[in-house]
């Protein structure tokens, strides 16, 4: 539904060193720089799935979903949406894309939600019926029926972000953008706009790009994620792949009897990886994956163990190390983490395992 | 655009603006009344310095109703325009919501431009109304129903007109990140030589000549000597028609070539 091939953008932007001399001299001569932001971006994204867009502030995940949703023109590269170059901006596609911008007020400041709903009924030239029958489904999933009689001003965050979901989603679309949906929102309406959007989905199967920076968000309605750091797809795959390309190691915890002693960090146990802590209450071991039942072999034989617990590393924690990650080479995939023991990633991109989609 | 679009976006606008009432009633009252204080004591003083019993044509009643006229009408026409919509739209990315629906951007922002209007409309028939009621027309005054009929074709067209000219030059903020002074200096330009601010008769006759063929006294003084019963003859009526339309055909295709090269320059910051 979704195929995007080597798509770039590339903003000039001024360059204005502070100081009022500085404001002076730019009304003669400005310095421009060129701002790469998405830099040769390739993937697909198949009908009913959705896809998590992640990276820092500024990697280029707005930019690539305002190219893809057809606000702007790329620099290069191509991209076909249903079908459609999306910044042509066919009327036949428009009609069935939604974008959700969580930090930019769609709807009318200074409407109900009910005018606005009708407008773009209008807009979006919806049957009566269907118009209707959406709109009944969509408010009471959302639990706003009571308020779309009031100012849009006027609502809570959350309401007014389910009121987005709600226009965004009138007409059906079958392309769905959704950028940082449940941003500001407390945990209760993060969870109902999750639990909406997996509803949502369930029922239409539309092809679904995500950007948050919530993990949860990530955790909870995507399988497949794509990280892109400073313009670039550094990853593209499952999510839980991406625990065993990069985190090679796994920690081992062996929860010691209480004998009052304090442990000492033994050689035969030390030698298997790295000892994360070693005191009166437990021994942690980091190990490579393949060492993981010999150390706990070694800490069941070495100690008086009352317990022991076998851990993956945090997704959100693996992902954070990739996002930030600076440099890199091409062996190890740009900026790959060294500390996590990061395997190759050339060519993670559309090719990759795909466990979600 | 469909009809019932276009008819939808002109009524939620208006009622939008409507739902602030004490913004309605002071705009109202205030602009009128200042504008009129003001140009009662400048021509009374003019009036009086000069021991002139007509200016420009105009006895004191007479340039009095006229700039009333100005006043009222000139509001109509230009609506919200210092707020400068499209412009403010394009700087804080407030376009891409436009961009994504399955419609024209223009024809959306001149219904909403429309819209904007209707509470104008509403206050220059209730304090022509009110004024009238209280002062009468002047003697010499030509308002009668037909010029007021005749009138109305000048009104949808300069107020398209006006629409155009603003258009193009709101555009430029797809280049330049605050053009609100472009704002300003329309208005100005469109007060002076539109004849808001002086009447044409008061300009040298070659300058007078020539302003006939500029769009802003299509947008402004055509309008009021229409309604004050000074344009006689038809042929005079065709041809402030006539140059007010041609103007919005130039306009409209000036806009055109300007939209598809700024949007593709356009970022959509704040999203």
């Amino acid at each position: 539904m979704i195929e995007v091939t080597n798509l770039r953008k590339t903003f000039y932007v001024h360059k204005k060193a502070p100081g009022l001399r500085a404001s002076f001299r730019s009304l003669f001569h400005r310095e421009k720089t060129a701002k790469h932001a998405v830099k040769g971006a390739t993937f697909r994204v198949e009908e009913g799935e959705i896809l998590g867009l992640i990276g820092a502030n500024g990697a280029g995940k707005t930019t690539l979903v305002k190219m893809l949703s057809g606000i702007i023109h790329p620099t290069s590269g191509d991209a076909r949406v249903l079908g459609h170059v999306p910044w042509e901006r066919s009327n036949e596609l428009r009609r069935q894309v939604a974008l959700i911008m969580g930090q930019k007020a769609q709807l009318w400041w200074d409407l109900p939600a009910a005018d606005c709903f009708l407008l773009l009924r209008d807009i979006y030239q919806l049957p009566e019926q269907e118009y209707r029958t959406s709109l009944d489904k969509l408010s009471s999933m959302l639990g706003v029926k009571d308020v779309l009689n009031v100012q849009i001003r006027r609502l809570s965050l959350g309401e007014r972000m389910k009121m987005e979901l709600i226009a965004a989603l009138l007409h059906s679309p079958r392309v769905l953008y959704l950028d940082e949906p449940t941003i500001g929102l407390d945990l209760t309406a993060q969870k109902a706009v999750r639990d909406f959007i997996l509803e949502y989905r369930s029922q239409r199967a539309p092809a679904m790009i995500l950007t948050s920076h919530y993990m949860e968000d990530i955790e909870r309605l995507c399988k497949r994620i794509i990280i892109i750091r400073e313009g670039e797809i550094v990853y593209d795959g499952g999510l839980r792949t991406v625990v065993e390309q990069y985190a090679t190691e796994k920690t081992v915890t062996a929860h010691l009897k209480k004998n009052g002693e304090l442990a000492v960090a033994k050689p035969e146990v030390a030698r298997l990886g790295t000892v994360a802590e070693c005191n009166a209450v437990c021994v942690k071991l980091r190990v490579p994956r393949d060492r993981v039942a010999e150390a706990a072999q070694a800490l069941l034989h070495h100690y008086e163990v009352a317990d022991i617990t076998i851990e993956e590393p945090e997704i959100g924690q693996i992902i954070e190390q990739i996002m930030t990650a600076r440099g890199g080479s091409d062996a190890g995939g740009p900026g790959a983490p060294e500390s996590l023991g990061a395997p190759s990633i050339a060519g993670s991109s559309a090719e990759n395992e795909e466990e979600g989609s | 655009m469909s009809l019932r679009l276009f008819r939808r976006l002109v009524f939620l606008e208006a009622s939008k603006l409507m739902s602030y009432r004490g913004d309605f009633w002071i705009t109202a009252v205030a602009n009128l009344l200042a504008t009129t204080v003001v140009h009662w004591f400048l021509m009374r003083a003019i009036f009086d310095t000069t021991g002139a019993e007509t200016l420009g044509g105009y006895t004191l009643p007479e340039i009095m109703t006229y700039f009333i006229g100005v006043n009222l009408i000139g509001r109509v026409v230009r609506g919200a325009d210092l707020q400068m919509g499209i412009a403010s739209e394009i700087y804080d990315g407030g376009l891409s919501r436009y961009l994504l629906y399955p419609t024209r951007y223009l024809p959306f922002k001149y219904a909403q431009h429309l819209g904007a209007i209707i509470p104008e409309i509403i206050q220059m028939f209730l304090f022509a109304g009110i004024l009238i009621a209280i002062l009468g027309l002047p003697e010499e005054s030509g308002v009668t129903w037909v010029s007021i009929a005749m009138t109305l074709p000048t009104l949808v067209i300069a107020n398209l007109l006006y629409f155009l000219l603003s258009t193009p030059i709101q555009f430029t903020s797809f280049w330049a990140d605050n053009v609100w002074s472009l704002g300003v200096l329309l208005r100005f330009t469109s007060l002076l030589l539109g004849g808001a601010m002086l009447p044409l008769t008061w300009f040298p006759e070659s300058a007078m000549h020539a302003l006939r063929y500029l769009p802003f006294v299509a947008c402004c003084e055509f309008p009021v000597r229409v309604a004050t019963g000074e344009v006689t003859t038809l042929g005079e009526y065709s041809l402030g028609l006539t140059v007010g339309l041609a103007w919005c055909g130039v306009l409209g295709l000036a806009c055109l070539p300007i939209w598809r090269k700024g949007q593709l320059g356009y970022t959509g910051v704040g999203i």
